[in-house]
């Protein structure tokens, strides 16, 4: 392990973080998991390190017990040895974890909107970050490209856009001088051209502080953008390491290669459906002493069940990877081009929606004497019909008015001014963000589907059987029927979501960002089940993102929203072969891809 | 905060308004008639009927009620049947007994709820302590009141449980015999005054602590679980200082709520609380009245709760927004 790190460092020169054998279990309700296990890595001095794997593979455990910020009524357990700047820190006293917090190791979160106490002004959450230097606030902020950074000081976060705030939270970090920034997804929660300014402000700070970071990420265009080096995590445990560009080339690991694969941008195939992952994890068989990923893997051999594969160096390229028959991994381009084309299309001549001249004005700003605010506009005489059987990609930046103009469509927010015309008597079905709390958590899935039906009892076999035909027509296995949202998958829930949507089918589905929250490989799959229903059911769709390859890869048409008004509505590749407006190039632009190589 | 004050006393005077309209209407309903008490129960039919023509009582109720509110504007409660004097002087003299008991109850339940919130915090899975809470918590309040004073008074004789104060002659300034002993120089009275308080002030708060206490451990378990607690620690900063900085502020707002409730409760509560340990007030006085079906001393003494219970729970809504200063008042 020590000949391979030294192998795959250029610089000879200390690391400045060592992590060998790093063994985490986690107590929750009673019963232990381990969530990290056996992980070795290194980092040297501003080097950049993305660390990339599927939801619940331990990547913000692994940030947080670097920390040590575990949360403590899990009881962790904590095995290995972490050396940060010649500091062992596993074993070590609140003391010794505390100066490291404040002098060593920082991070930025995934969720900009939580991280900054909402009763405390940013000068005063500034000021404890760096002991109390407050001639230096105003700099850091002025250094994150924060406008007016007086104004921002003295401000509340909730005055502050989600951008505002990670710039904030960065500044926040970086004034510590840190010599490890962790980042958690500190981009999954802005729009994309946000993200892309985020991720050079990061990159040029790190590179003036001297300062290495530990990048956890799902997006692996985002990794390749930013990192020197990835990590591939898979349940906890390493199965892939390596330098960015070779394992983006030729990923040796089948899950690295895997989430290559169901990667998608502006260039990827959308006639048929998106490449995925195999089937979801199941938690079966004893890990243990087995590849974690054999349950899944499209290349598994018997042995891979009896033996934990080693991380050895790989034969594709320089650096390392967990798997006995990495030989044989496909190639992840070679996944891209499988699978049946979707049907034709057949768009009918009705219109199932038709908004026109749709206006909507909210009440924002300072409070007048008695409590009323100044109406702002949010949409401005938008007009837009789809047909049944199309597909409409809403796209645009967080406070486009995209939401508003959804919750217009589907009648849960009336229109200022305007008409809106719906083919369709029954209530259009709405998909939203979070499929999670899109459930009733003390209801089976078989209730809340079976609720849409009204006069007919669940008890009946007759309904039984009308929601087992949806729950099977979304994909999900029937003995789900009787499960509750609490024992299922964040994907099974979104099937779950669906087939509630389409037990009796709509003629028009509203889609609010309904994958924006999800990993690769999931969001993948979701973006196939919705080409596939509304091609089956010959709906009507709207779909709202601010995620441009998902819209022209679920789409018949794309629409730009900007400030309210509709700039721009056009066949995806025509929008994206010649934008016409400046907003859709800005878009384009920002999209990150995996050739990009982060501009180093 | 301007718009906001205008705001709450606008609201206060709707509020009188319906509770005078309440006040009247149960004044015309109960059947205790307020001559026939006056009169005495053994008085001749003409002598009542003379005194209830003397007390206006038939007049069309439209009259009775106007001259009902022109009183009530000149701070005229009318005349209590058991005192026979003006039921304002009464309540002048027995309000400034209550006050002192009330607010030392809610200091105390506050700090009782902040002593709770922090053991449940610290030790975690202090199943003891919930316990205890349940207990007393579950315990009515004229059973505590009396366990308090059979235990610490009765039996133990270790705290006064009756009446204000020894000092039977001792007249402050202001009627709150603690700061009127600091007042006058004669800091013994303070300190008597503060020991005869300690069991009814023990046992209203007791109540407000545990409702106070669970309100705030609840949402204190929720604020320490948010990312920016975890910002907080991701700066070095120490545990007390993540505790007191960042969370308790951002916990204040739902035990506040909890807080202003609890004020409502207590003055019911006082009612026992006042009975039992023979304590000078308002809640003594208003169960005497009801003895001696005192309907003008109960209204009377109803109207200045409600009043009380705006002015508290203005006040507290101002200390929320202090607490956090996204709710604008």
């Amino acid at each position: 392990m020590a000949k391979l790190s030294h192998r795959m460092s250029e610089p000879v020169t200390e690391s400045l973080l060592t992590v060998k054998d790093l063994s985490v279990i986690l107590s929750r309700e009673g019963r232990p998991s381990r969530v990290l296990d056996g992980i070795s890595f290194d980092i040297f001095p501003t080097e950049i390190i993305a660390l990339v794997g599927e939801s619940g593979s331990g990547k913000t455990s692994i940030g947080l017990t670097l920390q040590g910020l575990l949360p403590r009524e899990y009881l962790p357990q904590i095995a290995g040895s972490i050396r940060l700047a010649g500091i062992e820190l596993v074993g070590a006293g609140r003391r010794t974890w505390r100066s490291a917090r404040r002098h060593l190791v920082r991070a930025i979160s995934q969720d900009p909107m939580g991280a900054l106490n909402p009763t405390m002004t940013i000068r005063r959450q500034m000021r404890e970050s760096n002991g109390g230097a407050e001639r230096s606030i105003e700099d850091w902020l002025n250094r994150t490209g924060l406008p007016d950074p007086d104004r921002i000081a003295d401000a509340l976060p909730h005055r502050l856009s989600g951008g505002q705030r990670q710039r904030v939270l960065i500044a926040m970090a970086m004034m510590a001088r840190p010599k490890l920034l962790i980042a958690d997804e500190p981009t999954t929660a802005l729009d994309v051209t946000m993200q892309a300014q985020i991720l050079d402000l990061l990159r040029d700070l790190a590179r003036d502080q001297q300062t290495a970071i530990l990048f956890v990420t799902h997006d692996l265009s985002v990794a390749a953008s930013l990192a020197d080096r990835i990590l591939v995590l898979y349940a906890g445990r390493i199965v892939e390491m390596g330098h960015i560009q070779d394992v983006a080339r030729n990923a040796a690991h089948p899950y690295s290669a895997g989430l290559l694969a169901a990667r998608f941008d502006l260039d990827s195939d959308r006639r048929r459906p998106l490449p995925t992952l195999p089937s979801e994890r199941t938690p079966s068989v004893d890990v243990g002493k087995a590849c974690a990923y054999a349950t899944r893997c499209p290349i598994a051999q018997p042995d891979c069940r009896a033996i934990r594969p080693p991380l050895e160096p790989a034969s594709v390229h320089d650096g390392a990877v967990a798997c006995l028959h990495h030989e044989q991994t496909p190639l992840h381009s070679a996944q891209r081009s499988d699978g049946k084309p979707w049907p034709a299309q057949a768009i009918q001549e009705t219109v199932a929606l038709r908004l026109s001249n749709v206006g909507k004005t909210y009440p924002t700003g300072t409070r007048s004497f008695w409590g009323r605010r100044q109406p702002q506009p949010v949409l401005r005489s938008v007009n837009l019909s789809i047909k049944l059987g199309e597909c409409v990609a809403l796209v645009g930046e967080s406070g486009a008015g995209k939401s508003t103009l959804l919750r217009i469509a589907a009648g849960l927010v009336a229109s200022d001014s305007g008409t809106v015309t719906r083919f369709d008597k029954l209530p259009p079905q709405v998909v939203f963000q979070d499929p999670v709390a899109a459930l009733t958590p003390w209801l089976t899935i078989g209730e809340q589907i079976g609720e849409r039906l009204r006069a007919i009892s669940l008890d009946s076999d007759y309904g039984r059987r009308r929601v087992g035909e949806a729950i099977k027509l979304v994909g999900l296995d029937p003995v789900l029927m009787d499960a509750l949202p609490a024992e299922m998958s964040v994907g099974q829930c979104q099937r779950a979501v669906l087939a509630r949507a389409i037990i009796v089918p709509p003629k028009l589905l509203l889609c609010d960002e309904p994958i924006s929250a999800m990993d690769v490989s999931l969001a993948a799959t979701t973006l196939n089940l919705l080409s596939d229903l509304r091609r089956r059911l010959e709906m009507a769709m709207l779909f709202v993102t601010h995620d441009l390859a998902a819209a022209r890869i679920i789409a018949d048409r794309i629409a730009v929203l900007k400030d309210g008004e509709l700039v721009e509505i056009a066949d995806p590749d025509a929008i994206i072969a010649a934008p016409q407006s400046a907003y859709t190039r800005s878009l384009i632009a920002a999209m990150p891809s995996l050739q990009a190589g982060g501009g180093r | 905060m301007l718009a906001y004050l205008t705001k709450s006393i606008l609201g206060a005077i709707v509020v009188l308004l319906v509770m005078s309209f309440i006040v009247f209407g149960l004044q015309s309903i109960i059947p205790a008639d307020p001559a026939r008490a006056i009169a005495g129960p053994n008085a001749p039919r003409e002598t009542v009927e003379a005194m209830r023509e003397q007390l206006g009582l038939n007049d069309p109720a439209v009259v009775q009620y106007g001259r009902f509110l022109l009183r009530l504007a000149h701070a005229d409660l009318g005349t209590s049947v058991r005192t026979r004097q003006p039921v304002s002087d009464d309540i002048q003299q027995y309000l400034p007994a209550t006050l002192e008991l009330g607010l030392a109850a809610i200091a105390l339940g506050v700090a009782l709820a902040g002593v709770m919130a922090a053991l449940q915090f610290l030790i975690p899975g202090s199943g003891g302590i919930r316990l205890i809470m349940v207990g007393v918590g579950s315990t009515p309040i004229f059973l505590s009141a009396l366990l308090l004073a059979y235990f610490f008074w009765f039996r133990l004789d270790w705290l006064p449980g009756a009446g204000r104060l020894v000092y039977r002659d001792f007249a402050g300034p202001t009627g709150l015999n603690v700061i009127d002993g600091i007042l006058v120089g004669r800091p013994e009275v303070s300190v008597d005054a503060l020991l005869h308080m300690i069991l009814p002030a023990l046992a209203l708060a007791l109540p407000i602590g545990i409702a106070v206490g669970r309100s705030l451990n609840g949402a204190l378990h929720e604020v320490m679980r948010q990312t920016y607690i975890r910002t907080a620690r991701g700066k070095g900063l120490s545990e007390a200082k993540v505790l007191l900085r960042h969370g308790l502020r951002n916990a204040a707002t739902a035990p506040l709520s909890m807080l202003s409730l609890q004020v409502r409760l207590l003055f019911g509560n006082l009612l026992v609380v006042e009975r039992v340990f023979g304590w000078p007030g308002l809640g003594l006085y208003t169960v005497q009245a009801f003895a001696s079906a005192d309907l003008p001393a109960v209204l009377g003494v109803a109207i200045v709760f409600g009043i009380l219970y705006i002015l508290a729970n203005t006040l507290i809504e101002i200390v929320q927004s202090m607490a956090d200063s996204r709710i604008k008042l």
